[in-house]
């Protein structure tokens, strides 16, 4: 069921414009990271970690949230056009698999965005001349990266499925990166999605998690997805369909 | 026969008004249920509930014999619909659209190619339904609720949008459907001519309210002429007929008689003439179904 639902899903990304947003973003973010890398070399002098805390501060801290905000509000926005809440709550699946196989195909996407964040990101280290091995964090900062997206995923997905507006929750996943900062510096980055992400990809610290620490991480992850998508479908299946 | 869809004191308040209000709809199988009555009346809103978009504030929706709320994807899998207007998404093609349904309904490839064969669309399906015209939109409209072959055919005005040419050629198609595929068809319209034209059984609401349900034979015989007397006197002529054993009922300024025959009338004048009432005008009236419908909805402003 869950399955047919991905599929659909995937079908309905076909021609779509997505591509672009998901790939301009990396893109500019990686690009200012490094011109300031590159300006700063007299005082960024630790090579890839300097480089990765421009870069991972435009990327983690603004860009990929609201790459993800632009993504989920897409994925509602087709449903929200043309009355086609009315021909998916009338299709045979049950509504649990409607807003996971969303999640799911956004989750997949994070991937490819995360896989091509890594791409640029040597390819910006290299022409700014760095000859050192790449750091042996960076693996696990671009995973928990990619999971603490889904749990932001979950987030703006039930923002957008309830909002019709495209922007609107786009607005409030901006705002959310900023609490999400003030989160982080008050020490309270546990406790809420944004700030997981920064925790979770080093942006604003390059030192590797303690194995407590990454299971704590993963733990709030999990239950954030759990609950933002529990109360979502529950919404869901309880409300009237308005199309 | 075989009730294929069942409600039993459906009711949908907003606020304070009641959109929908203590509807008992039932569908027969095989029927082409026509589904009639003004905008605004509540059919969607109906629809919406048999469909379990909407939530009943009150009542209960059978379908096949089962409660809707405990089996909604078995239900649903064998319910095709088309409510409001057609779903799509723009930047897709025809063709992609219905595999996004075919996905869903887990359907075999030939359901998509006849689906677009019988509502004509085959030419056009690699275009983007962005760029379908309304009547083609909806003729897709229509190719997806029917893809899966289901038992049931919900419609809400499957019309809408068409040319004439097109309304005839969908009403053919919908005509045609209980017996190519032994569907049943539930079918709104806000117009009697064409409900007229396809459907074997009525329901009319208003305001919320079903206002008559039953064959479209027992709508019809509802079409019985009535003859109306003209007196000098109608007050005294009326107390005469009724000590008659007449029932005429006073209308502005004649009488009405319902269900009289020749000879009843003939009587009706003489007793009259004895009695020297003068008898200014006997006329006989033929309601047609259009003013059936008003009557019964009450509605003479829009329809």
């Amino acid at each position: 069921m869950l399955k047919r639902c991905i599929s659909a899903e995937w079908m309905k990304l076909r021609d779509s414009h997505i591509w672009m947003i998901l790939m301009i973003l990396p893109i500019i973010s990686v690009l200012i990271g490094s011109v300031n890398f590159y300006m700063n070399q007299g005082v960024l002098k630790k090579e890839w970690y300097s480089l990765w805390s421009q870069v991972g501060l435009f990327y983690g801290e603004f860009f990929f949230p609201i790459l993800i905000a632009i993504c989920c509000a897409y994925m509602w926005r087709l449903e929200h056009h043309n009355k086609n809440w009315n021909m998916i709550m009338t299709a045979p699946v049950p509504t649990t698999s409607i807003f996971l196989s969303k999640l799911i195909v956004v989750g997949i996407l994070m991937i490819a965005v995360q896989i091509f964040f890594f791409i640029l990101f040597f390819l910006g280290g290299k022409l700014a001349g760095i000859t050192a091995d790449l750091p042996r964090e960076l693996a696990g900062w671009l995973l928990r990266g990619w999971i603490a997206a889904l749990s932001i995923s979950s987030l703006q997905l039930a923002l957008s499925m309830h909002i019709r507006s495209f922007a609107t929750p786009i607005g409030i996943g901006l705002c959310a990166t900023f609490i999400g900062l003030g989160m982080y510096v008050a020490h309270l980055g546990l406790f809420f999605p944004h700030s997981l992400l920064t925790i979770g990809m080093g942006v604003l610290s390059q030192t590797s998690l303690s194995f407590s620490e990454s299971l704590l991480f993963i733990i709030m992850n999990l239950l954030y997805i759990a609950v933002i998508c529990t109360g979502a479908i529950y919404r869901m299946s309880r409300s009237d369909v308005v199309a | 026969m075989n009730q294929i869809v069942s409600t039993h004191g459906l009711s949908k308040r907003y606020g304070d008004t009641y959109r929908v209000k203590d509807v008992n709809l039932s569908v027969n199988e095989g029927d082409i249920y026509g589904f009639l009555g003004p905008n605004g009346a509540g059919k969607s809103t109906t629809l919406k509930m048999i469909l379990g978009l909407t939530r009943p504030t009150d009542g209960k929706v059978t379908v096949f014999g089962k409660n809707f709320g405990a089996n909604r994807r078995l239900i649903l899998s064998q319910i095709g619909s088309l409510i409001e207007s057609p779903s799509y998404y723009g930047h897709l093609t025809g063709f992609e659209n219905m595999r996004v349904i075919q996905k869903l309904r887990d359907v075999p490839d030939k359901n998509v190619t006849e689906a677009f064969k019988i509502v004509r669309l085959e030419n056009q399906k690699d275009k983007r339904v962005g760029q379908y015209s309304l009547g083609m939109k909806q003729r897709l409209g229509i190719a997806m609720a029917i893809l899966s072959f289901p038992k049931l055919l919900i419609l809400d005005e499957p019309t809408n949008g068409l040319d004439p040419a097109g309304i005839g050629e969908i009403r053919e198609l919908i005509k045609s459907l209980p017996q190519r595929y032994e569907m049943t068809v539930l079918i709104s319209s806000h117009l009697l001519s064409e409900i007229e034209q396809m459907a074997t059984s009525v329901g009319i609401i208003n305001d919320g309210m079903m206002m008559f349900q039953g064959s479209m034979t027992a709508l019809k015989n509802k079409n019985r002429p009535t003859i109306m007397v003209k007196t000098q006197n109608n007050k005294l002529a009326q107390k005469l007929l009724l000590a008659k054993g007449f029932s005429p009922q006073q209308n502005e300024d004649a009488l009405l008689f319902e269900n009289l025959t020749d000879h009843q009338t003939a009587a009706v004048n003489r007793s009259l003439v004895e009695a020297n009432i003068d008898v200014m005008r006997i006329e006989e009236h033929k309601k047609n179904l259009e003013r059936i419908f008003l009557d019964i909805t009450g509605k003479e402003r829009s329809l």
